[in-house]
């Protein structure tokens, strides 16, 4: 019952704010915020209800095979936590510095929120195309919101790609069901193991191909640098926090149900392209001047990362790239946000030029410089952890060459991290001489995004402690197991 | 017949595919897209074909098609529409601006 | 000089090639279909009698598949949003004068039978081909010729911008809310006739329970949303217009 709820409350709440917009011009603030409460207390309360209990919710009462089902277990229960935490943050920063005018933002926003939900719960196939669709065009809209041309290129980049793998995953639906005949995913695990080879290599082909251009992994990520930087702050922070997260759910769900006993061959790929995107993405970071762009590349290098524990096809495998995906949302959020705010006030997004921070606003860079330690992977903080998980389990899975990149691209990105913080820390040298130069804009108080990116460092720091302890590692493992486990989905669904 | 049917949709799928991978225009890019989603669009709807099939209202004058690809060409296709109205909006927006539809001269598109 | 540009032609074409070989080779390799399989067969056998339509592309629509149908009807509402959002800085415009005397005439004669027949198709979507998208579109074309005819002022002071969207906001609201009835009922979202809504006789008018509430409901969004996205998109155009004849018109 609570399932259906997570995706229609937010898209009631978008639907009725135009309605509120006829009656008043500006929204007030408390009322997005309690529309904003309700959804993500309803997202809540599924992954609580999926957490503790698998839960299915057939919809219009039909049997799982001719109607739509959704499923609540623990894998989408986790990346519904995700999502909750990362867009309740961004949403908090946009209301924050947007006030209630731009109330188209706040309709898309709503619609990005229900269509993520439905996307982490439902079990059809077409029917994750259908809300792919919304998610995507919410997500071309909030890149190209700000309204500036690089926005409105980025939007279209964006677009022209999206669209792309949306066709091949509409391809690839098209492919399953005139094979089999169904759509139901727990039914079409069962039933893609009698396909003939050839058509199952054009469905997982045009499955991930798709999945991979809409998640912007390294061969066809030419938009996620575009779209994550040119964005507003808040967006980019739910762009790269939480969007890429739920590309990546579904290249898991729909990885594991389809091809985990039919088709090896996928996973062989997906590690050869995470292997790709965390080297290239890095090396790209590397060679950046703009600071949301290098946050954008280092996002390509976590998805790279976040694949290759995908592509381990192992149930610790998977835990690991759920933990990284958590740990990403805080880290790369929080770094959105800093890097954002920082740059807002400073008026350049040039790294070299953001100078003399350490002095003007020390909270934001120590903000910075714990999220990026922890990125980068310094002990006891999340970070580490989570990669050394994934290194563990490649090596479990056979291969040392996914290890060997992500020790490789360790040092690469220590390295742009401490060329950003050492730009923070250097003394500026303009602030005498020109007052108007150093405060280009009329600066607000930004209380609520210090307060994110200060909590987020501390989540970072207390999960990473967390880690250690052998209770919450099998937290994380069970997410791994419910993962790789097809039978039990299966089970769950057809009610066998 | 049908396999001609699904020939066509593959070779249709390809050229709209190679339109947005080699041309340089913004307009063509949109048809191309366009292409590829008739191309999936025809391929759903023939997979529904039954030989000597009528239409599925009730009562059937015999076998009836598969109803099930009429539904999902529907929904596909308003997606589709959706999202080309969104490329072509973005188009109209950067063709004010740099008064061109050429993605050379655009500047953040290159590559 | 132009030799990179040719080499990636003919990249791209061995590779749209290579994929077209291994799509078809995929189709090949399924083997023929005599006879409907699967959940098709049970909507072809049952939907008349569990949903009360005659029309099972409706039926399956509007009832078993009803969630894809507010997940797609979604997709409009967005893209209609930011539409509205990428072209909203202009607020005045010139808006052309329309077309010759004959054509508004012509026009103006025929506006009323398109409408009827939109609602013909929207309403009787359950029992015959037709239903809330198609209808939606001819109402939407209805005010893109009374644009093109009339001029978009003159269709703007018919049906303001603002109608439009409540028209479409509504439609979504009602959408959801017959389908939160079911939730309430205990039957699941978007459930009908195990919700309580009453069957009718078959081929009647009223009949099939919320089917035709709900193409209502879409006709609705998808009228007023195609016709919001033609009214911006031309809205731009005329002001494009006037800037090249002589500088923009604030």
């Amino acid at each position: 019952m609570t399932l259906v709820l997570a995706i229609v409350v937010p898209l009631v709440a978008a639907f009725l704010i135009p309605v509120f917009h006829l009656a008043r011009k500006t929204l007030p603030v408390s009322l997005i915020g309690i529309m904003g409460l309700i959804s993500l207390s309803a997202s809540m309360a599924a992954a609580y209800a999926g957490w503790f209990s698998p839960e299915v919710s057939l919809l219009g009462g039909w049997a799982p095979e001719i109607g739509i089902v959704l499923v609540a277990d623990r894998l989408s229960s986790a990346f519904l936590l995700i999502t909750g935490i990362g867009s309740g943050a961004a949403l908090a920063c946009a209301l924050e510095k947007f006030g209630g005018g731009p109330w188209r933002f706040y309709a898309i926003f709503f619609l990005l929120l229900g269509s993520m939900n439905g996307i982490l719960l439902t079990g059809d196939l077409f029917n994750l195309f259908v809300f792919y669709e919304i998610f995507s065009v919410a997500a071309y809209l909030l890149v190209a919101f700000s309204m500036s041309w690089q926005a409105l290129e980025a939007g279209l980049k964006y677009l022209v790609l999206g669209t792309i793998g949306a066709l091949f995953i509409l391809l690839g639906t098209a492919f399953t069901f005139m094979a089999t005949g169904i759509l139901n995913m727990a039914l079409l695990s069962e039933a893609l193991v009698s396909v003939p080879r050839e058509t199952l290599t054009a469905i997982s082909a045009c499955l991930v191909l798709g999945l991979t251009i809409k998640t912007g992994a390294f061969p066809v990520h030419f938009w996620l640098p575009d779209a994550h930087s040119s964005a507003q702050t808040a967006v980019s922070a739910l762009l790269s926090g939480v969007l890429v997260k739920v590309s990546i759910y579904a290249l898991m769900r729909v990885c594991f149900l389809f091809f985990l006993e039919t088709n090896g061959t996928v996973f062989l790929a997906i590690t050869v392209i995470g292997s790709l995107s965390a080297l290239g993405g890095h090396l790209m970071a590397l060679r950046q001047d703009d600071i949301k762009r290098l946050l954008a590349y280092s996002t390509v290098a976590q998805i790279g990362y976040i694949l290759i524990g995908v592509g381990c096809a192992s149930a610790a495998g998977a835990a690991a790239a759920v933990f990284h995906s958590f740990n990403h949302m805080l880290m790369k959020m929080g770094l959105f946000i800093a890097a954002g705010n920082v740059s807002d006030e400073k008026g350049t997004r040039e790294i070299c030029k953001l100078t003399g921070l350490w002095k003007e606003k020390p909270f934001w860079v120590l903000g910075f410089t714990v999220l990026s330690a922890a990125i980068v992977g310094i002990p006891p903080l999340n970070g580490f952890m989570s990669k050394w998980f994934i290194i563990l389990s490649s090596a479990g899975a056979g291969t040392v060459i996914p290890a060997l990149v992500i020790a490789a691209g360790t040092v690469i990105s220590a390295a742009y991290y401490l060329r950003v913080l050492s730009a923070f820390v250097s003394p500026g040298e303009s602030d005498q001489e020109d007052p108007f130069k150093s405060s280009p804009r009329k600066v607000r108080s930004k209380i609520v995004s210090l307060t994110i990116v200060g909590s987020f460092a501390m989540f970072c720091l207390a999960l990473g402690i967390m880690a250690f302890s052998p209770f919450s590692r099998e937290y994380f493992s069970s997410i791994g197991r419910t993962a790789v486990d097809v039978g039990a989905y299966v089970g769950l669904v057809t009610g066998r | 017949m049908i396999t001609l049917s699904y020939v066509t949709s593959v070779i249709i799928f390809c050229i709209g595919l190679y339109t947005i991978m080699a041309r340089r225009n913004l307009f063509k890019t949109v048809l191309g897209l366009a292409l590829m989603e008739s191309a999936i669009l025809l391929i759903i709807v023939s997979s529904g074909y039954i030989p000597g099939g009528v239409p599925p209202i009730e009562p059937f004058m015999g076998p009836a098609v598969n109803p099930l690809p009429h539904a999902f060409t529907l929904t596909a296709i308003v997606i589709g529409a959706s999202d080309i109205a969104l490329a072509l909006a973005f188009i109209i927006k950067l063709q004010r601006h740099y008064r061109s539809v050429d993605l050379d001269r655009i500047r953040g598109l290159r590559g | 000089m132009n030799i990179r540009p040719f080499l990636f032609r003919i990249t791209a074409l061995f590779l749209c090639a290579f994929l077209g070989v291994m799509l078809f080779r995929g189709i090949a390799a399924m083997p023929p279909k005599e006879s409907v399989t699967g959940p098709a067969a049970h909507y072809l056998e049952r939907a008349s009698r569990e949903t009360g339509a005659r029309n099972v592309v409706g039926a399956i629509l509007f009832d078993y598949r009803a969630f894809d149908t507010l997940g797609e009807s979604t997709v409009i509402f967005t893209a209609v949003c930011g539409i509205s959002m990428l072209f909203s800085r202009r607020k005045f415009h010139r808006s052309s004068s329309g077309l010759s005397f004959i054509a508004k005439r012509g026009i103006g004669i025929m506006a009323p039978f398109l409408i009827m027949y939109a609602t013909v198709i929207i309403l009787f979507g359950h029992i015959s081909p037709g239903g809330g998208f198609q209808g939606g579109t001819i109402f939407a074309t209805v005010t893109v010729l009374l644009c093109v005819v009339f001029g978009s002022s003159f269709e703007s002071s018919y049906f303001p911008p603002k109608t439009k969207e409540s028209l479409e906001s509504g439609g979504a609201l009602l959408f959801c809310g017959i389908g939160l009835v079911g939730l309430a009922a205990g039957t699941g979202f978007l459930s009908n006739l195990s919700a309580g809504f009453p069957a009718g006789r078959e081929g009647s008018l009223l009949s099939a329970g919320t089917i035709p509430l709900l193409n209502i409901a879409v006709g609705m969004k998808v009228g007023a949303g195609l016709s919001a996205i033609f009214y911006s998109m031309i809205k731009m155009l005329d002001t494009t217009n006037d800037y090249r004849e002589g500088g923009p018109i604030r």
